[in-house]
């Protein structure tokens, strides 16, 4: 009996605290960073996937329906990068709140123009993304636009605090906008360089700080390195005088500290999340990491 | 499209109406030479203007076919292509040092922040394709809806594979088998129906899956399974089929159809997703070589308790050979050597009944844990009233790196036991010696671990345990155990090559005499179509 008033007192308090604050799922952890910017402690946050692995490959353990089913809002981002483990678990969380469609359901990918879409798809080429390349989060710019969106999905379910939603936003753009000039003039000198990356993550960052990254250590999206492959890395690394390797947490160093020693370049810790590296817990942190270690690296 | 046929409607006439005008003109002749003069002038416009269009067209002919040819380049990308992105050419204004035509940023030290998205409020969902930067490098251009937004909704569109614009995702699977084993008998030695069943080569497994969303309603998922049996004779399974409720309140769903009964870990998936070439023996011989699954409906609800916990409740006809030890004729009208009775349904009794409870908890980030207990409950066919019922309790551990790599490395522990309570009865017409109730019971455990990307070494202990009959001989009543070992390659999620060893020992019983056997598996599969997601 007293158990089942402890299980019924859980229940109602699970409810009650369901009804003070939104509860936020984020598929990954960058999406859940500025879900922090924008709800502050106006919600309650869950981040499904670490921030050290590979958002291909994550486990859909039954503990993430439970989170999904008392979900408010979603965040997901919406071009196939968790394709392999968010639908089964949609399926079973049964949760009307977070359909697509509904305010409830912000999908990053949504309205921006993804990089590197193929023109036809075949798995001949590795793991590419039919809808085009999906690690877009690490451009602030294209940050900037999808907390928008989030600050427009929680003013909307919920409206009391509204005001408070907006203004984060209306912060973390300015922040957003002054960084850009602080990071713009960090990467300036390095304009026009190639850098080399284990897995094709990186086109927008190297957009939005115009360098060029179009040499990976996988042979193909998702295809370990293999030594021919490398073989041919290491030449064109030479001829390029390329000075900087990116991994991120989940890829195998050894492979690329030897491509480094072979080289003569630096292997260079990157990741797509906040948390990935040290001293990284929120988003413009990370992009702090990313341009310092970058820019030490090319120096 | 409507407004532009009236309007050309109502042009049309107009414009018929003119010329009619002006063709019965009466003309002086000075004037028909002026007139002359003016349309041969008009005429060589025309032509040099044609000429124009025509080189024009085949520069951009040009431009096309240079961008089509190396879309992997950097340089046609979508965002490059946004020439006026002032990345493309450094200028010393410090207000533009980097790529982005965003007035928000770009004017950010010249002047006050302005808005950038108008049309958006504040309290407004936004609207697909409004989108909060006017960065043309960013956003997608206008009028053109998220590229996750189904497509537009014509029914003549093609279906197409991949990228969210078709309304059903197709996928192709091919299981094959090379197959070795020192009994001559390998059907008698391997329980499942897909497993390997002879020496050589064996295509057990070649499947077709459809699913989608039917509507806002339901979402429908289908199975079939093409086999070849040992002479190369293909036989159409129809495996799964079934519908299922996406909006139901109180976290309920409803599910109905042909689909694999939700007992145990092994029993609702298919085989192509095990971690051995082969059944365990306790899910073969207690559920049946094809698994326990047939038409019928499921309700289950995930109970609203902090951790996750579902309550399943299956029914099915339980009919045949799926319905392994239910009401099932067996083959030649005979099982556990009794005649039966293969009667038609009389009651609510006669459905396998299915009920499961499931429970998972993390253990830490990197590791969960789920139990669940099953039951299976319904009658059998080898007497006037007869029942079955089997118990199964399942455990998995999972543990999984903090910095997986394409899910590696993990350490996977799966366990399953069952017990089986069977009243065997005195056959159809009651001419065998003895009714008798059989206590069986069965597991395996088996460990995998996925020691490096793409790569998964397994090991599995089988154990059945079976009630000696007085009567039979059925090698189905042999009580059994099997080690198995297994190495697994996966080049990609789409294909996989896996060798594996079985040692079997079948105990002697009162009638059959006990034997060894060793059997090594070679088995290769691929994956075409739609990326199926990967359930816990």
């Amino acid at each position: 009996m007293k158990k089942t008033q402890l299980i019924l007192f859980t229940i109602l308090a699970a409810a009650a605290s369901a009804s003070a604050k939104l509860n936020v799922v984020a598929t990954l952890p960058d999406f859940g960073s500025l879900a922090r910017e924008i709800g502050g402690d106006k919600m309650n946050l869950v981040i499904l996937a670490k921030p050290t692995e590979d958002p291909h490959f994550v486990d859909a353990r039954p503990s993430f329906v439970v989170s999904l089913r008392n979900a408010d809002v979603l965040i997901d981002g919406g071009a196939e990068l968790e394709i392999g483990w968010l639908p089964p678990l949609l399926q079973n969380a049964r949760n009307p709140k977070i359909e697509v469609g509904k305010p409830g359901r912000v999908q990053a990918s949504q309205g921006i123009r993804l990089m590197n879409v193929p023109t036809n798809v075949t798995r001949a080429a590795g793991d590419v993304h039919a809808l085009g390349n999906p690690h877009f989060m690490s451009d602030p710019i294209i940050a900037k636009a999808i907390a928008q969106h989030i600050a427009q999905s929680f003013s909307a379910l919920d409206s009391a605090n509204a005001g408070f939603y907006e203004g984060n936003y209306k912060k973390f753009e300015a922040t957003i906008n002054a960084k850009l000039q602080e990071w713009g003039a960090a990467m300036l000198p390095f304009k026009g360089q190639n850098v080399v990356a284990y897995h094709d993550s990186w086109p927008y960052f190297a957009h939005r700080f115009g360098l060029n990254i179009d040499i990976f250590l996988e042979p193909k999206p998702g295809i370990p390195p293999s030594p021919s492959h490398l073989t041919e890395v290491i030449a064109q690394m030479k001829a390029q005088h390329i000075k900087a390797i990116i991994i991120e947490p989940f890829h195998d160093r050894r492979i690329a500290e030897k491509v480094a020693s072979a080289t003569g370049a630096k292997v260079v810790d990157f990741s797509q999340f906040p948390g990935g590296l040290p001293g990284t817990d929120s988003y413009m942190k990370l992009i702090d990491a990313l341009v310092s270690r970058l820019g030490a690296a090319l120096k | 499209m409507n407004k532009f046929i009236l309007a050309m409607l109502t042009i049309s006439p107009l414009a018929i109406a003119t010329a009619q005008d002006a063709a019965p003109t009466p003309a002086a002749s000075p004037d028909v030479e002026g007139l002359r003069q003016q349309v041969q002038a008009l005429t060589e416009t025309v032509k040099a203007l044609q000429q124009q269009v025509k080189d024009q067209q085949g520069k951009i002919d040009q431009i096309n076919q240079q961008s089509a040819q190396n879309p992997q380049s950097p340089e046609p990308s979508p965002i490059a292509a946004a020439v006026a992105s002032p990345s493309q050419t450094p200028s010393g204004s410090g207000s533009a040092r980097f790529p982005t035509e965003d007035a928000s940023v770009v004017s950010s030290s010249a002047g006050p922040l302005t808005s950038p998205a108008p049309g958006v409020t504040a309290n407004a969902a936004a609207p697909p394709g409004s989108f909060p930067t006017t960065d043309t490098s960013v956003v997608s251009s206008a009028g053109e809806t998220s590229p996750v937004a189904p497509a537009a909704p014509s029914l003549t569109a093609p279906i197409t594979i991949g990228g969210g614009k078709n309304y059903m995702n197709i996928s192709f699977d091919g299981l094959f088998a090379l197959a070795y084993s020192s009994a001559r008998d390998l059907n008698q030695i391997e329980v499942g129906d897909h497993d390997p069943q002879q020496r050589g080569f064996n295509a057990r497994n070649i499947e077709l899956a459809f699913d989608g969303a039917v509507d806002p309603y339901f979402e429908g998922f289908a199975n079939i399974v093409f086999k070849l049996d040992n002479d190369n004779e293909t036989s159409v399974e129809v495996e799964e089929a079934f519908m299922q409720t996406t909006d139901l309140p109180f976290n309920l769903q409803l599910k109905g159809g042909q689909f694999f009964a939700a007992f145990g870990r092994i029993n609702p998936t298919h085989p192509h997703t095990w971690d051995f070439a082969d059944d365990p023996l306790v899910h073969g011989l207690f559920l049946g070589p094809d698994g326990l699954r047939g038409v019928g409906g499921q309700l289950s609800w995930v109970v609203p308790v902090p951790w996750y916990s579902q309550l399943i409740l299956g029914v099915q006809n339980g009919r045949g050979s799926t319905g392994f030890s239910f009401r099932n004729p067996g083959d030649n009208g005979i099982f556990f050597d009794r005649m039966t009775t293969d009667r038609e349904m009389r009651g609510l009794e006669d459905f396998v009944w299915v009920p499961r409870w499931e429970n998972s908890v993390d253990l830490s980030p990197t590791q969960v844990v789920l139990v669940g207990a099953s039951g299976a409950f319904g009658s059998n066919d080898t007497g006037s009233n007869t029942r079955t019922q089997i118990y199964g309790g399942d455990f998995l551990y999972k543990w999984k790196s903090a910095r997986a790599e394409g899910g590696f490395p993990f350490v996977k522990w799966q366990t399953e036991v069952m017990y089986r309570r069977f009243e065997a009865g005195r056959g159809m017409d009651d001419t065998f010696p003895v009714a008798e109730t059989f206590h069986d019971w069965g597991m395996y455990s088996q460990v995998l671990w996925g020691f490096k990307k793409g790569w998964v070494v397994g090991v599995r202990g089988d154990y059945v345990n079976m009630q000696d009959s007085r009567f039979t001989d059925d090698p189905d009543r042999q009580s059994r155990s099997r080690v198995s070992a297994d190495l697994t390659w996966y080049p990609t999620e789409f294909s996989k090559l896996r060798l594996q060893y079985n040692h079997d020992f079948l105990q002697e019983n009162f009638l059959l005499p006990g034997r060894d056997v060793d059997s090594v598996f070679f088995q290769f599969e691929f994956i075409l179509g739609s990326h199926g997601a990967h359930k816990f």
